[in-house]
């Protein structure tokens, strides 16, 4: 006769003494890889040679590393994650990235938190000779040296690359000029022409960007787009959700490749976008979608690079110099501006670079193009932006406000 | 050797607690469940009372998150989120129902029916992303829908709400939920003993009736088991709607995604823990709906057979 287990006798089975040493052991079991993190983290700590980067956009890779390995004898080892503000912070406040990467890099002023965080440390320019050379008008971008305590004054970053971002739109179709005549943001918010045939974006810079057009336009009074009171980002985001209603837009994207994809669908006469997203469509044979020389201004950005503050005693600081002294050579400027467009921290050094290497023609003038626009797009009034504007939280649930109207 | 291992052995049985099998996978798994599921939701409802600044927590309890939400216009997205949930948990049901039944009694030819659960499967092991981003090439204006409606002459202009639009939302949700219902319903059809059927047809039942009183009653846990698995994963799914919505038929999920973004982890939380209490009716409606069938306990014991 086999006695069959219930519930009834199964709770005999289980006393309360029992449970308590199963779930004893249970937890050793569940806190084992805990103990492991804290083992592997310290054994991790120093790799000579390696120069490991965290990174908030693959668009600033340039191309591959191979020439920075050539030049510099260092390997690098980049992780991409996602551009966003929040996730970022988290990953370097809360989960402590700084065990893990020598380098830190993301939009120039999120670092804002990190500096009054301890998470960085200051940079000593000195030890980066590509430093001084930097242009007047870059040196003086408000997110590399700050005024912050704990060390008010000190340089904390240094720039990646940057772009003044604005729409692209198709001339032909809508009987527009090609730049570098100057078109308005009408073309994304108000045009009839574009009703229902343009895009913007789902996060908070979208709401920033629309800003500057109301300011840029005299349609509304803003004090900075870049750092929006939260009346003002409610005022704007009104603003939209009736342009939204009125049947403006085709779509809001949430990544890049959602960008190439409006493009090159057909489902859009102009977008909001990268400019990235312009040469991809313009690769696949659309010549005639340009990004705009935009008539209210630019949202103007940077991706800096920052030293979390792990590495002072780890022991590979001058390599960590390097690397940031290689971003601002000439070769990383010849890789990412013919690359994405973008401007480096020494297109002077780029250009100097082309002719050296004699790079083809179309590099060079990519290249040519990136240094004029420090000149021309970076020298609009409109806007920095900041990354991490003080009501942060405000402006994303006022533009989520706007997304889900 | 071997008795420097038997000693070993010995030790490591006097130092781990004297337990059976049974008492340890179960006290394991509360344990890991209190961890894993309980605590971090109590740590979300928690959250979503407090307030923040940056990353640092005021310990003062307020509901202020919940006051902003609706502000945000989070009413309207709650209610949207809902009924497309909703309504495609209807239409999978319809949809998979007679699937399931035709898969499990139906389908006499086997290799038809290898293909079509390997097909089942597809969904489980390819990128939601992926699965979803091919009906953006298909649906836009110059997808092969519209390009196909044009030549036929069917339309003049291109259809715009094929994409982008709730029509393309619910589309999405289709095919991405259709084999979560499926395989339940189909496992639970399976079960059921051809005899019964037979004795159904002898006594003189249509096949309707056979369907209404037999076959559905033991069905039935298929049937709740997918319900399940396809209301709450659509009430947390951010592809569908961002890929198919296009960023016009926002839902819950894609809101809880930026306000993180955004360093707004209490409204993010305030906002979870509304998905919760959405779960949590859904579990009474379904306990209420399940009531003059015996409850679910009563449903269950139908797979003791």
């Amino acid at each position: 006769m086999t006695t069959k287990r219930t519930s009834k006798n199964l709770y005999f089975h289980l006393s309360r003494r029992h449970f308590i040493k199963g779930a004893a052991a249970g937890a050793m079991i569940v806190g084992a890889p805990a103990i492991l993190k804290g083992l592997t983290r310290t054994a991790k700590g120093a790799e000579k040679g390696t120069v490991r980067m965290l990174m908030t956009a693959p668009t600033m890779i340039p191309g591959d590393w191979k020439t920075f390995e050539a030049e510099t004898g260092l390997k690098m080892q980049e992780t991409v994650m996602k551009d966003d503000t929040g996730l970022f912070l988290t990953e370097v406040q809360v989960n402590d990235a700084g065990d893990r990467f020598d380098i830190i890099s993301t939009l120039a002023g999120v670092e804002r938190p990190l500096i009054e965080g301890g998470n960085i440390i200051p940079i000593e320019h000195k030890n980066i000779p590509n430093w001084a050379g930097m242009p007047d008008s870059i040196k003086a971008v408000p997110y590399l040296t700050r005024e912050l305590k704990p060390e008010g004054g000190s340089v904390w970053g240094t720039p990646l690359a940057m772009n003044a971002d604005s729409f692209g739109y198709f001339p032909d179709k809508l009987g527009l000029p090609y730049p570098p005549e100057e078109v308005s943001w009408s073309l994304v918010f108000d045009d009839p022409k574009t009703m229902g045939k343009s895009a913007t974006g789902t996060m908070f810079y979208y709401l920033e960007e629309c800003a500057m057009y109301l300011k840029g336009s005299g349609k509304l009074q803003i004090g900075d787009p870049a750092n929006m009171t939260p009346e003002e980002a409610n005022k704007v985001a009104d603003y939209m959700i009736e342009r939204k209603k009125a049947g403006q837009f085709r779509s809001l994207h949430t990544t890049f490749d959602d960008q190439v994809q409006l493009i090159k669908n057909g489902e859009v006469l102009a977008i909001r976008c990268w400019e990235p997203a312009v040469k991809e469509a313009q690769k696949a044979g659309m010549k005639d979608f340009v990004y705009s020389n935009a008539k209210e201004g630019y949202m103007k950005w940077m991706h800096g690079c920052y030293i979390p503050a792990q590495v002072a005693d780890r022991g590979n600081i001058e390599e960590v110099y390097k690397a940031l002294n290689w971003i601002l050579s000439g070769s990383y400027a010849a890789a990412i501006s013919p690359l994405r467009g973008y401007v480096s921290g020494r297109p002077d050094l780029g250009a100097q670079y082309a002719k050296e290497k004699g790079l083809d023609a179309a590099a060079a003038a990519a290249i040519d193009e990136a240094q004029a626009k420090l000149g021309k797009k970076f020298a609009k009034d409109l806007f920095w932006f900041t990354g991490a504007p003080d009501h942060l939280a405000e402006i994303q649930a006022a533009a989520d406000r706007f997304v889900n109207a | 050797m071997a008795l420097a291992e038997h000693a070993a052995g010995m030790k490591l049985r006097q130092f781990l607690p004297r337990l059976s099998v049974g008492i340890w996978s179960l006290s394991g798994f509360t344990f890991l469940w209190v961890i894993g599921i309980v605590v971090p939701l109590l740590g979300i409802l928690l959250f979503s009372f407090l307030q923040t600044k940056g990353i640092k927590v005021q310990w003062d309890l307020t509901i202020k998150a919940y006051e902003k939400l609706f502000f945000y216009g989070g009413g309207p997205l709650i209610g949207r989120t809902i009924r497309i949930a909703a309504t495609m948990t209807v239409i999978e049901l319809l949809l998979a129902f007679p699937f399931a039944l035709w898969l499990a009694k139906g389908a006499k030819n086997q290799n038809l029916k290898l293909i079509t659960f390997t097909l089942l499967t597809v969904p489980f092991f390819l990128s939601p992303v992926a699965r979803v981003i091919v009906w953006r090439s298909v649906m836009s204006v110059h997808g092969l829908v519209n390009t196909a409606l044009l030549d036929i002459g069917l339309v003049s202009e291109p259809v715009e709400w094929l994409i982008f639009s709730e029509f393309a939302v619910h589309l999405g949700y289709l095919g991405q939920y259709f084999p979560a219902m499926v395989w339940p319903i189909f496992l639970s059809v399976a079960l059921i003993d051809d005899e019964y059927l037979e004795a159904s047809k002898d006594l003189g039942a249509s096949r309707l009736r056979t369907l209404v009183h037999v076959i559905f009653p033991l069905a039935l846990p298929g049937i709740v088991a997918g319900i399940i698995f396809t209301f709450v994963p659509m009430l947390g799914d951010t592809v569908v709607p961002q890929q198919m919505g296009g960023g016009n038929v926002m839902m819950i999920s894609h809101n809880v995604y930026t306000m993180i973004g955004a360093s707004n982890f209490v409204m993010a939380a305030a906002l979870s823990a509304i998905i919760l209490a959405i779960m949590l009716a859904f579990q009474v409606l379904l306990w209420a709906a399940l009531r003059p069938v015996g409850g679910l306990n009563n449903v269950f014991a139908s797979l003791r057979r």
